[in-house]
């Protein structure tokens, strides 16, 4: 340890933290488990069990926030990671064969069937100290393999994660310890100040239960595990969905087209839910504050969700569709509502975290929003090899909680398109998945392989 | 309009300290969904012009001048 060794002091959440501790909140409070996701690899090659425990250990140390929990403040309310109490340890990393593989580890039957064990088994909990992050290496042919790292969504987001792969693949040996995050003092507007800030875009909030907001979450049954299917598309399905959405909208509007998919996908199953309905749909698609992500810090989460209602006539066609979502987006931005949500994030933020989502609850008649959607664009830039194995593939899967009940998300590697979708046992019929995979197919223009 | 255009990218678009030029590839610059989607926006402000989804192709918007001769030729046939 370096002789000007200092324990960095507690990092505050941001904001947009204060948003993802309200859904772990929700989570914890009724039996969903914890608000976490895997991220995973595929590379080419044999893992370097030696170069990934050395990475390990030195991340390990030099972010403390990877051992640290998080708990508000008593001065402020505002949630901190306690990283002046933190132990700084290596990441833990488990290795693991397929069957017919030989490799070290443990012999499991899936890579999916871990994924789930994972998502489940709530090894992370944020309000502990102890790892926050978590490392699995699964040999999965004699010369395939795929790391699978489980985090907590509390901790940072895709593109937090996707420079943390790219630091993890060239780890150097510098251990001083460091936040990662940004500091930043206190906040000191006032209350009244912020909610004049924030008011349109309550005004907003308070226009939506007029329309009948719903999801896939069945206010009669709890919601069980966390399940997901993944959906590698192979080069010719990927172009396929490529030219069906430039001859659609356009080849450069991938977010308001993906959504829009998304969108139709579960309105299609809450249509057949209450056919005497007009189902509207009430998107929130999360906007990273900070444009370029060579600018913002590795941890915590930094977006801000836009929130956009589509009405049943709006869906009706993926073209209008999609055209519609622009011009709802293009409003939002017209009328200054993201410097408003962002005043009403800012405003919430000290707001207990089991109370985080009742104004929400309350106007909505117990819904937040439809659904959960992201194209996280092309997956960890950057990221060509690690430890010698060229990435060939990766993709997200992020658990969800209920309500909405159902996560849609999109990324994509080298050209092929990976779609994953996630959804909380009991909100989704077996019947119901098929609608959603059907609609999902018929809009992609290619079959879910 | 060329200027005025890249002064949108790189101030309210972009947010880039990399020196763009009216020839730069914007793409490489890390322009995104999200970025067309606020390029789109701001062009409909500035210019009084709405884009054609059939026009959103990376071919033309791989500049700020090859997006400037389409802004400028949308004009055109508005007037």
């Amino acid at each position: 340890m370096p002789d000007s060794f200092q324990q960095p002091t507690a990092l505050p959440a941001t904001c947009s933290d204060g948003f993802l501790l309200g859904l772990e909140s929700l989570m914890r409070r009724t039996g969903q488990g914890r608000h976490l996701a895997v991220t995973v690899v595929d590379c080419a090659g044999v893992p370097d069990a030696t170069a990934i425990r050395h990475a390990a250990e030195v991340l390990g140390h030099r972010y403390p926030i990877l051992h640290a929990r998080i708990a508000r403040s008593p001065r402020d309310w505002i949630a901190r990671w306690r990283l002046d109490e933190a132990v700084a340890a290596a990441i833990p990393v488990e290795f693991w064969r397929l069957p017919g593989t030989p490799s070290e580890g443990l012999e499991i039957a899936s890579v999916e069937g871990l994924v789930g064990k994972l998502l489940n088994a709530g090894d992370i909990d944020i309000r502990r100290p102890g790892p926050k992050l978590r490392l699995h290496v699964v040999a999965t042919a004699a010369d395939r393999w795929s790391l699978l790292v489980l985090w907590s969504h509390s901790l940072l987001d895709a593109v937090g994660m996707a420079k943390f792969l790219c630091e993890f693949a060239a780890p150097g040996d510098e251990r001083t310890p460091r936040t990662g995050g940004p500091d930043r003092p206190p906040p000191t507007e006032a209350v009244p100040t912020l909610y004049r800030q924030a008011h349109p875009m309550i005004a907003e909030m308070r226009s939506f239960p007029a329309w009948h907001v719903r999801s896939l979450h069945r206010k009669s049954a709890t919601p069980g595990a966390s399940r997901f299917q993944v959906f590698g598309f192979d080069r010719e399905a990927s172009a396929a969905i490529r030219a069906k959405m430039a001859a659609t909208a356009g080849e450069l509007l991938l977010l308001p087209y993906f959504a829009a998919c998304s969108a139709r996908a579960v309105r299609a199953v809450i249509a057949a839910r209450h056919p005497d309905e007009a189902v509207p749909v009430l998107l929130s698609l999360p906007v990273q504050r900070q444009a370029d992500p060579a600018k913002r810090p590795l941890f915590q989460n930094h977006m801000v969700p836009y929130t956009v209602l589509l009405t049943a006539e709006e869906l009706a066609e993926l073209k209008p569709a999609t055209r519609a979502l622009y011009r709802k987006y293009a409003d939002f931005m017209r009328r200054k509502l993201p410097a408003a949500m962002d005043a009403l994030m800012r405003l919430m933020e000290r707001c207990p975290s089991r109370l985080y989502n009742r104004p929400a609850f309350h106007y909505m008649r117990g819904e937040i929003c439809t659904l959960f959607h992201s194209h996280t664009g092309v997956f960890a830039p950057g990221l060509e090899t690690i430890f010698g194995s060229p990435v060939i593939n990766g993709h997200h899967i992020p658990s969800v909680c209920s309500p909405p009940g159902v996560g849609i998300f999109f990324s994509e590697h080298d050209g092929l398109l990976t779609l994953t979708l996630s959804w909380k046992d009991g909100c989704l019929s077996p019947l119901e998945l098929e609608l959603l995979k059907a609609t999902l197919a018929e809009d992609l223009g290619a079959p879910l392989p | 309009m060329e200027h005025q255009l890249l002064d949108l990218i790189r101030t309210e678009v972009l947010d880039t300290g990399e020196m763009l030029t009216p020839k730069s590839d914007l793409f490489a610059a890390g322009l995104d969904s999200m970025g067309i989607m606020q390029l789109l926006l701001a062009i409909e402000d500035r210019f009084g012009v709405a884009i054609d989804p059939a026009d959103l192709s990376r071919a033309n918007f791989s500049s700020t001048e090859k997006i400037a001769v389409l802004v400028a030729g949308k004009r055109e046939s508005i007037a």
